[in-house]
C-alpha cells in the first residue's frame, strides 16, 4: 500500500488555477523532492496535505485513508516547516517543548526528548534564548526541532533553508536524511534548488503552473527526464 | 531572565494587585455609624457651617453626616427623587410648593444670612450704600453704557431666585444683555469670576467671607450694598415624606433638624464667624422678626420633641 | 502677590501638606485606587475574554460587534455617568438597589468606561498577531486549551497595554464619578472630584496636592507601560 497518495487534485483561487489535476504516490520511508518555479502550485500542494486548505477536487490518501480539510485526525502524524517559521515569544526550549505538551506529554519525557533534538540541530547553546531574538538559521533549526521532536510519519518542508548559509543548510539536510534514514520519516521537501534535490531526494516531481509535469526516481529525473520541459527547467533555460 | 520567571513574577504582581484592591474595598473609610445624606445648597457649604457642626452632630448622635453640594433646584429635584434624607435649602417659595405636593412632611425655618452686593473698589456704577433694587438699576445702566458686567449664579438656586426678584422689582429685564453673564454654577466659583471678569455679583455674606480667608488680595472686589432687608435671606429645614419615601433615613433626618433648632444648634449657628465676622443669624422660633410670616403650629410641635427627647 | 507667586506658594504648602500625612487625603486617595483599580481589574474580567473570542471566531455580524466596541471606546464619561445615575435613582428602574452616592456606583459607571478599551484594544492586539501563527499552531496539533494560552502569551504586550489605558481612562475620570457618588467626604470622594471642590472653594494648595498625587499614579504607571515596550522592541536581531 502506498504510503501517501494524491489524485487528481486540483485547487485553484479566485480565477488562477495554483493545481491542476496532480496525481502521484509515494511509499513509506521515502524521500521526495518537490521543484519547480516559484507561484507552480508547491506550497499549495504541501498545506493540502498537512490540511491547512482543502482541494477543490480530487483526494488524499495519508495511508489509505482520504484526508479531509479540519478537523484533521491525520495532522498528529505529520510536521511540517514552513519557509519563514513563526516561532513563539519564550525560550527556544519551550518552543520544541510546546509540540509535546500539545500531546498532553509532561515533565521528565519533555525534557528529555526536547534535550535530544536540541543536540541534534546544534542548539544547544541556544537553550535559554527567546526564539524571537535568533537569526534565521537558528530560528529554521528550531522549527525544523519542533516539528521533529514528536516523530512524525510524515514531515513536510517548504522551501527550509532558502536563504540559509552553508553551515545551516548542511545541518538540516543531514538531519533530515538521518531522520529519514534512521527512523523511517517520509520526507517531502519543496526547493527551487535543484541542486539540493539531486543531494537528497530518492523521488523527484517537478510542478510547471499547477501540473505535475515529470514525476520518478532522482536519477532518472535528472539523467533522462521524459518531458521536455523538465530537462529545459533542470538546465536553466526555463523562462517564466 | 527565563519566560518561566518571568511569568511568574508577572503572575505574583497581578495577585498581589487584585488582593490589594479587595483589601481597599474592606478599608473603607468610616464605615461604622449610619449615613445621613443633606441635600443643601452651595452657600452652606462654602461657607464652611456644615463642616463647623458636622463634629458635633456626629458625636452627639453617632451619625456620619454628608452632603449634597446642589443647588436649590437641584437640591429638591434630588429629594424629590428619594435620594437625599433631608433638605437644607434657601427658597421660601418652591420650599412650600414642596411641602404642598406631599413630598415633604414639614418646614420650618431655621436661619437667615444676608446677601451682599459685591463690586469692584473703583465701583463704576456708583452702587455704594444704595439699597438693592436702586443698585440694580444702577448696574443695569452701567452695563449698557458699557463700563461693567453683573455675572449671576444662572443655576436654578435660591440665590438665583432673590436675584430675579430684585432685577423684577428693579423693572430691568436681563434677557440677551450683554453685560449679564450667566455662570451656571454655585456661589464660590461665580465671585470667582466676578473677580476675573472685574464686574458685581450678589452673593450671600458667608461665602464672600471665606473666599475673602481662603483667596486674600486675589481677591479684588468689595462690600457695596448690605442691610438691606431686601437682602435677608432665611434658610429652611425639610422633612421627606416618611411613607413615600420608605427607604431614607427618616429618623436620622428627624436628628439632624431637632439638632439644628434645638437650643446648642441653635447657639452653634450664632457663634460660627469667619475673621470675626457673624455669619448666619439663627431665627427659629420667631420668624416674625425678619417679617416672615409665624410658624407657630410646626414650632410647638418641634418644641414638644425637642422636650421629649431631651434636647431643650 | 504676582500669579507665578500664587502657584509657587499654593505648591510649596501643598508639598507640606502631603508630608504631614493628612487622613482625609489618605482616605481620598485610596478611595480613588479603590474605585479605578476595581473597574478596571472587572472590565479587564470581561473584556479580556470577549475580545478574544470575538477577535479569533469568524461569525456573522463580526465588523459590526467590532464597530460597535471600538465606538463605545468614546463613550463621554459624563454621559455615562448621566445613564448611571438615572438608573440607580431611587426613582428610577434600579433604585430598589440603593446604590446611588456610593462608591459601588462609581465603580459600576467607570465600568462601563473600562470595559470597551480593554475589550478593543484587545481585539485589536489578537488581530495584528501574526496571521501565519494560526497555520503554526495548526500544523502542530495544538488543542483548543493550548491555542488561547500561546495566543494569551504572544499578545502579552497588548493586553497590559490595554488595562493600562483603561486605568487611565478611570484614573483621571471626574464627570461620571462627580454624578453618581455625590462627591460626599469620607465616603465618594475620589482624588478627581476633590481637585474640582477645593478649586472651587479657592483652597488652592490642597488641590495641588490633590493634583500631584493624581500625577504620580498617572506617570508611573505609564512609565511602567513604556518600560515593559521598550523591552519587548529590545529584542528582533537579524
Amino acid at each position: 500500500m502506498s504510503f501517501l497518495e494524491c489524485r487528481a487534485v486540483s485547487k485553484s483561487y479566485g480565477g488562477k488555477h495554483a493545481l491542476k489535476g496532480v496525481t502521484f504516490e509515494i511509499k513509506d520511508g521515502d524521500l521526495l523532492s518537490v521543484v519547480g518555479a516559484s507561484g507552480s502550485g508547491k506550497t499549495t500542494l504541501l498545506r493540502i496535505i498537512d490540511g491547512l486548505e482543502k482541494a477543490d477536487s480530487g483526494e488524499v490518501l495519508l495511508k489509505g485513508k482520504k484526508i479531509f480539510g479540519e478537523p484533521f485526525p491525520h495532522r498528529k502524524m505529520i510536521g511540517m516547516v514552513f519557509q519563514n517559521p513563526v516561532l513563539f515569544n519564550t525560550t527556544v526550549f519551550n518552543n520544541i517543548a510546546y509540540s509535546l505538551r500539545f500531546r498532553g506529554e509532561e515533565g521528565e519525557t519533555i525534557n528529555k526528548r526536547v534535550d535530544g533534538m536540541l543536540r541534534l540541530l546544534r542548539l544547544h547553546d541556544l537553550r535559554a534564548r527567546n526564539a524571537l531574538t535568533l537569526s534565521g538559521g537558528e530560528a529554521q533549526r528550531v522549527a525544523l526541532a519542533r516539528a521533529l521532536v514528536y516523530d512524525p510519519d510524515l514531515l513536510l518542508l517548504d522551501e527550509p533553508t532558502a536563504n540559509l548559509d552553508p553551515y545551516n543548510v548542511s545541518i538540516i539536510e543531514e538531519v533530515l536524511q538521518r531522520s529519514n534514514r534512521e527512523r523511517r520519516t517520509t520526507v517531502i521537501v519543496v526547493t527551487h534548488n535543484i541542486f539540493q534535490a539531486k543531494r537528497l531526494a530518492r523521488k523527484v516531481a517537478f510542478l510547471l503552473e499547477g501540473e505535475l509535469v515529470e514525476f520518478g526516481d532522482s536519477a532518472t529525473f535528472f539523467e533522462s527526464p521524459r518531458d521536455p520541459r523538465t530537462l529545459s527547467f533542470i538546465r536553466g533555460e526555463m523562462v517564466y | 531572565m527565563s519566560s518561566q520567571k518571568h511569568n511568574q513574577i508577572f503572575a505574583v504582581v497581578v495577585i498581589a494587585i487584585v488582593v490589594a484592591t479587595a483589601a481597599l474595598a474592606y478599608y473603607g473609610w468610616p464605615m461604622g455609624p449610619q449615613r445621613l445624606i443633606i441635600a443643601t445648597t452651595t452657600s452652606t457649604v462654602d461657607s464652611g457651617l456644615l463642616d463647623y457642626l458636622k463634629p458635633y452632630f456626629d458625636n452627639k448622635f453617632n451619625v456620619n453626616m454628608t452632603w449634597l453640594y446642589l443647588g436649590t433646584g437641584q437640591a429638591l429635584q434630588v429629594a424629590a427623587s428619594g435620594d437625599a434624607d433631608v433638605l437644607l435649602v434657601h427658597d421660601r417659595v418652591r420650599e412650600d410648593a414642596f411641602v404642598a405636593s406631599g413630598n415633604g412632611t414639614l418646614r420650618v425655618t431655621v436661619m437667615y444670612n444676608d446677601f451682599i452686593i459685591i463690586g469692584p473698589p473703583n465701583d463704576p456704577a456708583g452702587i455704594a450704600g444704595e439699597n438693592a433694587t436702586d443698585a440694580l438699576l444702577k448696574i443695569s445702566q452701567a452695563g449698557h453704557d458699557g463700563t461693567t458686567v453683573f455675572v449671576s449664579r444662572g443655576d436654578g438656586s435660591g440665590t438665583n431666585a432673590l436675584e430675579n426678584r430684585l432685577w423684577k422689582a428693579a423693572g430691568v429685564n436681563t434677557t440677551g444683555a450683554l453685560w449679564y453673564e450667566s455662570a451656571g454654577q454655585g456661589m464660590a466659583p461665580t465671585i470667582r469670576i466676578a473677580n476675573e471678569h472685574i464686574g458685581y455679583t450678589i452673593s450671600d455674606r458667608a461665602t464672600f467671607l471665606t473666599l475673602q480667608s481662603t483667596m486674600n488680595t486675589t481677591l479684588n472686589l468689595v462690600v457695596l450694598c448690605e442691610n438691606d432687608s431686601a437682602l435677608l435671606n432665611p434658610y429652611g429645614i425639610l422633612l421627606l415624606n416618611p411613607i413615600k419615601y420608605f427607604y431614607i433615613k427618616s429618623d436620622l433626618a428627624t436628628d439632624f433638624l431637632l439638632f439644628m433648632v434645638s437650643p446648642q444648634g441653635q447657639s452653634l449657628i450664632n457663634n460660627y464667624t469667619i475673621n470675626g465676622k457673624q455669619l448666619f443669624f439663627p431665627v427659629y422660633g420667631h420668624p416674625e422678626t425678619i417679617g416672615l410670616p409665624s410658624e407657630n403650629a410646626t414650632v410647638n410641635y418641634l418644641n414638644s420633641l425637642l422636650k421629649s427627647r431631651g434636647l431643650e | 502677590m504676582s500669579g507665578f507667586e500664587i502657584i509657587v506658594e499654593g505648591f510649596i504648602k501643598a508639598l507640606q501638606i502631603l508630608f504631614s500625612g493628612d487622613q482625609e487625603i489618605l482616605g481620598i486617595t485610596l478611595l480613588s485606587l479603590r474605585v479605578s483599580l476595581t473597574a478596571t481589574l472587572l472590565g479587564a474580567a470581561f473584556g479580556i475574554p470577549l475580545g478574544f473570542l470575538v477577535a479569533r471566531k469568524d461569525f456573522h455580524g463580526k465588523s459590526v460587534i467590532t464597530a460597535v466596541i471600538n465606538t463605545l471606546m468614546g463613550l463621554p464619561p459624563v454621559v455615562v455617568g448621566l445613564v448611571v445615575y438615572l438608573f440607580l435613582s431611587a426613582s428610577g428602574p434600579l433604585g430598589f438597589l440603593r446604590l446611588l452616592y456610593t462608591p459601588e456606583a462609581m465603580i459600576i459607571a467607570q465600568m462601563i468606561l473600562t470595559f470597551p478599551i480593554v475589550c478593543g484594544i484587545t481585539i485589536s492586539a489578537i488581530l495584528s498577531l501574526n496571521p501565519k501563527l494560526k497555520d503554526t499552531l495548526a500544523s502542530l496539533s495544538a488543542p483548543r486549551s493550548w491555542e488561547a494560552r500561546v495566543l494569551l502569551n504572544e499578545s502579552k504586550l497588548g493586553l497590559i497595554t490595554a488595562i493600562i489605558a483603561a486605568f487611565g481612562a478611570a484614573i483621571s475620570e471626574v464627570g461620571a464619578i462627580m454624578m453618581v457618588g455625590g462627591n460626599l467626604l469620607g465616603y465618594t470622594r475620589a482624588l478627581t472630584t476633590a481637585i474640582m471642590l477645593y478649586t472651587n472653594m479657592g483652597e488652592f494648595a490642597t488641590a495641588i496636592a490633590l493634583g500631584i498625587i493624581l500625577l504620580l499614579i498617572a506617570f508611573s504607571v505609564n512609565l511602567f507601560l513604556t518600560y515593559l515596550q521598550m523591552r519587548s522592541r529590545v529584542r528582533r536581531t537579524t
